[in-house]
């Protein structure tokens, strides 16, 4: 079973998300923001990140690059929710080495669709 | 705007989203209250980045989830908020005080709507429409005084697309995507059009819309496909601009293939070369693979849990905190409150066993009569929270009541950290507001007037709360204008109380608790301390709390509320009548002593008065208000034990064969269990198993008297 570091400051989202991809059949780990997601992908090896852009004390494009620092990590798929779908923001996620992005807000289904592109 | 419900919405069948309704609505009211907090504790010329960033958050996470929880006319609403909000982070318009006021407004608001969504969307959802008007006003800065241009900038928002919410969408013409060409103006801020822009954006499906240009003065032309009919177009530019600045013009059916602007892939994407890009993604969409190993290359090869165990796991990797229904902790603190019962029932048993013969099971049972002490400790701090959960509320009543007065205040708190009973801080909300209303109706002066008599212009308005051994203490404190001892007494003398001048300050303050004290002309002359001050003390003598009131005339005044840290668990006197035992709130016990047969005097119906040191005491007598005969021994002469309780101001005695001692005992709700018995509170179940009545000290009080 592949496991998904699933880091969302909001409850709601979080709960959604981890529920969406339990159901697929995936291994959630959730975390409450970078901070928290970074201890988590210390203590647990996951296979694929998905992070909301903007979190209090870390956000996305910070935990992507933090991630991308640590040797298990280096090419790990890194996914960025986010409701800002501008240049902006892509370039600073392409920056800091995301894999890609998926807008809020989202179906589940398409998020599923979305990490079985990634992971397989 | 029409609600969306999942039901209707893309989400597929497998996906249920209202089950988590509840956690959403918990963290956006959790949200808005932050945002709320920090908007008032905004300073207007030197707001930071960070807390202007930590409401932009709010906002968004609010957004986020309405959207895709289907709550269509939250997301609309918290979306304008986070574009203003995003403009003022970006340091792109200044802030100014009818901002904060839109702001809040509209977080009130979205609490409605919310309130709305949660009761299952029943009745009339509130309209937002000038809210919105006015925050795009804001945003466009359509406000004298800003001269700051607006910048097209690009808003955070929601692409466009089937996404989870598909929110009241107008239904789409016959013959599917249209290209139109719309025309918008004269506008005197032709920025306003941006706001067109954005509710494309901002409703997922609508469909796209970009700028042409346009070399007419004020007037602005985009390019839209969509699916809506021009009528459900002109309703949803309607919010921004008039109707008759509107013209669509239409163009000819787009072929097909334009559909394909809106596909999945505006929903998501993958950077070229990035790690762990998919291979076939990248290459369907013809961009440049350099060399990004694919996820599977880095798939730990570590043995994973069985799933059973991985749960467990997932548990304690949650976040630092959890939410459990309170319920599920009344039930544990029921059960803990059995366990301390039935610890006591070993307790009492084992009293007499040979220490030498059961070393090891007293040894036990002194164990387990630690661990259930702490694990009580442990269970019921798990319903303690703390007192910021009510005074948060205060800064916006304050700064909107101090608006509609005229005054100027200062709020300060202290000890907000100091954690209450859930069940407690619930009820004590009400006092408190009314307390602190009342400190600023009537104990503030209007500014002019504190500047006369040498005080600062602004007043201040102190609410602290502290733990005071096994209770909490909560103050409220001004610096108005304080009470007039003179006039409360001559008010007193007025309604016939008995008051007399030597009476000390403490005693003289009470009177405003008396009923019915406060009338109109006491609001005046007493700066209206009286208005239902009566039920404010009542509402927390029913808490088994107590309120003292000092004031100096022209200097200010004091409220001090004490409260039981729980009601879960109290501290009893237990005492014998006959065959039963009944337990006393410790708290209101005043003292107790033996009487002589001669301080005994009987009045009227029978009804009996004794002598404490010269002064009469009307007589309880329990074994008539439960009707339990005493035992003979305990009817002679010089057996007469009265134990003096006080409530509502006035004390009695009640008269018992015995006193047993003092104690802790769990409460138990007779109304819940049984049903409501006069005179008593609850009920508890002693070391030996028995059942007794907890006395309610107000009711004996008031029986007594009348």
């Amino acid at each position: 079973m592949q496991s998904i570091l699933a880091v969302d400051d909001s409850p709601s989202m979080r709960k959604m998300v981890s529920f969406t991809l339990t159901s697929a059949g995936y291994h959630v780990v959730e975390a409450v923001d970078g901070q928290d997601a970074l201890e988590k992908a210390e203590a647990h090896a996951v296979d694929l990140v998905l992070a909301d852009q903007n979190m209090p004390r870390l956000d996305g494009i910070g935990l992507t690059r933090k991630l991308r620092e640590h040797p298990r990590y280096k090419s790990t798929p890194i996914l960025i929710l986010t409701t800002e779908s501008s240049d902006q923001m892509k370039q600073a996620g392409r920056a800091a080495g995301a894999t890609g992005w998926l807008v809020k807000p989202f179906d589940p289904v398409r998020l599923i669709e979305v990490i079985q592109k990634v992971i397989r | 705007m029409a609600d969306t419900y999942p039901q209707s919405s893309g989400a597929g069948a497998d996906f249920d989203l209202s089950q988590f309704y509840q956690i959403f609505f918990e963290e956006a009211g959790e949200n808005l209250d932050q945002m709320e907090r920090m908007l008032l504790n905004l300073d207007l010329d030197a707001a930071n980045d960070e807390e202007l960033n930590g409401i932009f958050r709010c906002a968004h996470s609010i957004k986020g989830g309405a959207a895709t929880f289907g709550f269509s006319d939250v997301a609309e609403l918290t979306h304008h908020m986070e574009s203003l909000l995003d403009k003022l982070r970006r340091h792109e318009l200044r802030l100014i005080a009818p901002m904060v006021d839109a702001l809040l407004e509209s977080a009130d608001a979205s609490r409605s709507l919310l309130a709305r969504h949660q009761a299952g969307g029943q009745g009339e959802a509130p309209s937002t429409h000038d809210l919105v008007r006015s925050i795009s006003e804001l945003v466009s800065g359509a406000v004298p005084a800003i001269p700051a241009p607006v910048v097209e900038q690009p808003q955070p928002a929601p692409a466009p697309g089937p996404a989870a919410v598909a929110p009241a969408l107008p239904t789409a013409a016959a013959g599917g995507q249209r290209a139109l060409e719309i025309h918008i103006g004269p506008l005197d801020q032709p920025a306003l059009a941006d706001a067109i822009k954005e509710l494309f954006r901002d409703i997922p499906g609508l469909g796209q819309i970009e700028d042409l240009p346009d070399e007419r003065a004020g007037m602005r032309r985009f390019a839209v496909q969509t699916v809506s009919s021009d009528e459900d177009l002109l309703d949803l530019f309607a919010f921004h601009v008039a109707k008759e600045q509107v013209a669509i013009h239409g163009a000819a059916v787009a072929a097909p293939a334009d559909q394909a602007a809106i596909t999945p892939a505006e929903q998501y994407g993958f950077f070229a070369g990035a790690p762990g890009v998919p291979v076939d993604e990248v290459a369907a969409a013809a961009l440049a693979v350099t060399g990004a190993p694919v996820a599977s290359a880095v798939k730990p090869a570590q043995a994973r849990a069985p799933a059973e165990s991985r749960q467990g796991t997932q548990a304690s990797m949650e976040s630092s905190t959890i939410r459990v229904a309170v319920n599920k902790v009344d039930q544990l603190i029921n059960l803990v409150g059995e366990l301390v019962i039935t610890q006591a029932m070993l307790a009492q048993n084992s009293r007499g066993l040979d220490a030498g013969l059961h070393q090891q099971l007293l040894a036990g049972l002194a164990d387990l009569d630690r661990n259930t002490r702490d694990l009580q400790e442990s269970v019921m701090s798990i319903r303690m929270i703390p007192m910021s959960t009510v005074f948060n509320r205060f800064p916006r009543m304050l700064r909107d009541l101090a608006g509609k007065l005229g005054k100027k205040v200062d709020f300060v708190t202290h000890g907000e950290a100091t954690e209450l009973d859930k069940s407690l801080v619930e009820k004590i909300t009400d006092p408190l507001t009314h307390l602190v209303r009342n400190s600023l109706d009537h104990g503030i002066e209007a500014p002019e007037a504190r500047l006369a008599v040498g005080k600062p212009e602004h007043g201040t308005l102190t609410l602290s709360a502290s733990h005071q051994g096994g209770s909490i203490a909560i103050e409220v404190r001004d610096d108005g204008k304080g009470m007039s001892r003179e006039k409360i007494l001559k008010k007193a003398r007025e309604r016939g109380l008995d008051v007399h001048d030597a009476m000390p300050d403490g005693e003289v303050w009470q009177l405003i608790f008396a009923p019915g004290f406060s009338t109109a002309d006491v609001v005046t002359d007493v700066s209206g301390r009286g208005v239902g001050m009566d039920v404010v003390k009542r509402n927390i003598s029913a808490l088994g709390g107590s309120v003292e009131i000092d004031s100096a005339e022209g200097y200010g005044m004091r409220v001090s509320v004490r409260l039981p840290l729980t009601l879960a668990i109290m501290d009893g006197m237990s005492v014998g009548v006959g065959e039963e035992v009944y337990i006393l709130p410790l708290s209101s016990v005043v003292e107790s002593f033996q009487v002589n047969a001669d301080d005994l005097n009987t009045v009227a119906q029978g009804s009996q008065l004794v002598k404490v040191r010269g002064d009469y005491m009307p007589v309880v007598a329990l074994e008539r208000i439960f009707q339990v005969p005493r035992t003979t021994d305990a009817q002679g002469p010089g057996n007469n034990i009265m134990v003096v309780v006080e409530a509502d101001g006035s004390r009695v005695a009640v008269l018992v064969d015995e006193l047993l001692g003092q104690h802790q005992v769990v409460v138990k709700n007779l109304e819940t269990n049984y049903r409501k018995v006069p005179n008593v509170s609850g009920a508890t179940i002693l070391g030996d198993g028995t059942v007794a009545l907890i006395l309610d000290t107000g009711a004996l009080v008031r029986r007594a008297r009348h």
